[in-house]
């Protein structure tokens, strides 16, 4: 399943890159996710509760952050399995500099686009029953991420600011 | 196959089912037509489950002069079934919109047990009744064992499953207006053939006088991860004659920004040109009933 899309972060293409490899803030961001430890440069190790309306599936799994083009872009690798069954996702990240309409922040209206070009594999029986929600459970998952990716990095923007 | 082992509480009154739904960890039963299968398939285990359905409290379907509407509306209990909704009188002449929009979901075993409240609370993005439920701008009462609040239809559901609903909270009521005399309605959906759940599903109203269109409400389900009203339509069609060309104009716009959906059953593409379609015809009904 192919993903794709963009969300606009009211943060400076530095800013945004350095959070989202900052393993303190992924944990954060991610939904349902429980621990995420460094194992080794740009790898990462998770653990995700993911709950959705009546499904919960524990997942464990592995991040890996490869191509890096600091602050420009970088692919991200994730893969992870639990009972309910497995997933891999691929995915191109892309960091370009734009102006901020919503949520502007107190460093005005410069921004970031972050546009994500990626393909998703989903088995097991998550799957079998559920191929006809899993592109828009996926995308919800995303903009979930981003919206708190969003909120961490207004957050740690204040606090860089008012001492 | 079968589930994992759960503890089962079938409590008479909403307060003893709110108290043990505070403890944690439980999930509440009302027709478990969604919940069942996943327990099933072990894609959900609660440790407790709450069935609900012994709570006459929330069976109530009624009329209410006052209060959430300016014209009067309709409470429907949050176990409603599709069945109950789709052929009560009541609701057949107050709000008939919605009595269409039941008796289009699943087939007559889903509709007999699966419950207004139990959709909502999925909130699965091919519902039907989300469509229907945006149209009217219908408001969900939800409760807690502290307090109640009650919320637009449009803020509760939040995105693909993930309402605004707490772990300790229950869905009591759906709040939709009595229908003004004259409004016509129609809800038309492109059916997935094996299960029912739309690929897309639009739902309009509309109302007119001396030969203007005056009032146009259009909510679209399946295109994108949650239903939403679409403006565009209704802001183009409103002031217009309601002509065929006014219709196919205003309707070309369902899909415009929208995010859709893509899935086994039909393509982004795809979803976007047959919700051009399907408000087309959602809209040309919906003039024709109206007076
Ligand atoms: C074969 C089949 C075909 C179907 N076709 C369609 C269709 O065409 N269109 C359509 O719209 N739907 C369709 N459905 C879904 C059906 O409408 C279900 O009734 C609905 O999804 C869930 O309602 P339920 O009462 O069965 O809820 P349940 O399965 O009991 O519960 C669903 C979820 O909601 C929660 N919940 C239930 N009640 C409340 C409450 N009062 N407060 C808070 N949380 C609550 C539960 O904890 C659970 O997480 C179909 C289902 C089946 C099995």
């Amino acid at each position: 399943m192919k993903v794709g899309g963009s969300y606009t972060l009211p943060l400076l293409r530095q800013r945004a890159h350095e959070l989202l490899q900052d393993p303190a803030i992924l944990a954060r961001c991610m939904p349902g996710c429980e621990d995420l430890k460094k194992i080794g440069p740009d790898e990462y190790e998770m653990q995700m509760k993911v709950v959705v309306s009546a499904v919960q599936g524990l997942f464990a799994g592995k991040v890996r952050i490869t191509d890096q083009k600091p602050p420009e872009s970088f692919r991200l690798i994730v893969e992870g399995s639990g009972k309910v069954g497995f997933m891999k996702g691929d995915g191109l990240l892309t960091l370009v500099p734009a102006t901020v309409t919503t949520g502007v922040s107190i460093l005005g209206s410069e921004g970031t686009e972050v546009r994500y070009e990626g393909d998703v594999q989903v088995g097991g029986t998550l799957a079998g029953v559920g191929q006809r929600l899993l592109d828009s459970t996926a995308k919800m998952i995303i903009r979930k991420f981003f919206e708190k990716l969003a909120e961490a990095g207004a957050e740690t923007e204040q606090a860089a600011i008012v001492p | 196959m079968i589930p994992q082992n759960f503890e089962y509480s079938a409590p008479t009154s909403l307060k003893e089912a709110l108290a043990l739904i505070a403890k944690g960890d439980a999930k509440v039963l009302a027709g478990g037509m969604s919940l069942i299968p996943l327990m099933k398939l072990r894609l959900a285990a609660p440790e407790h489950v709450v069935d609900l359905s012994r709570i006459a409290d929330l069976k109530s379907v009624h009329e209410d002069g006052k209060g959430e509407f300016p014209g009067g509306a309709l409470h429907l209990g949050a176990l409603a079934t599709h069945f109950e909704i789709e052929s009560s009188a009541l609701v057949r002449s107050k709000c008939p919109l919605l009595a269409e929009v039941a008796s289009n979901i699943g087939d007559v075993q889903v509709r007999n047990v699966g419950t207004i409240g139990g959709s909502t609370a999925h909130a699965d993005p091919a519902a039907d009744y989300p469509a229907g439920l945006m149209a009217l701008e219908a408001k969900v009462h939800l409760t807690t064992a502290k307090g109640e609040r009650t919320l637009p239809i449009d803020q509760f559901i939040v995105d693909a499953l993930s309402t605004a609903l707490k772990p300790n909270e229950l869905v009591r009521e759906i709040i939709v207006p009595v229908e003004t005399r004259g409004t016509g309605f129609s809800y038309q959906k492109l059916a997935q053939p094996a299960s029912g759940f739309a690929v897309v599903g639009v739902a309009a109203r509309v109302r007119k006088s001396a030969g203007k269109v005056t009032f146009v409400r259009v909510g679209v389900t399946g295109l994108a991860g949650k239903a939403f009203r679409a403006t565009r339509v209704e802001k183009l069609l409103e002031g217009t004659s309601g002509s065929a060309a006014d219709i196919q104009k205003a309707a070309a716009q369902a899909a415009e920004g929208v995010d859709a959906n893509t899935d086994l059953h039909a393509s982004a593409d795809y979803r976007r040109q047959m919700t051009k379609v399907f408000t087309a015809r959602a809209l040309t009904q919906a003039l024709s009933r109206a007076d």
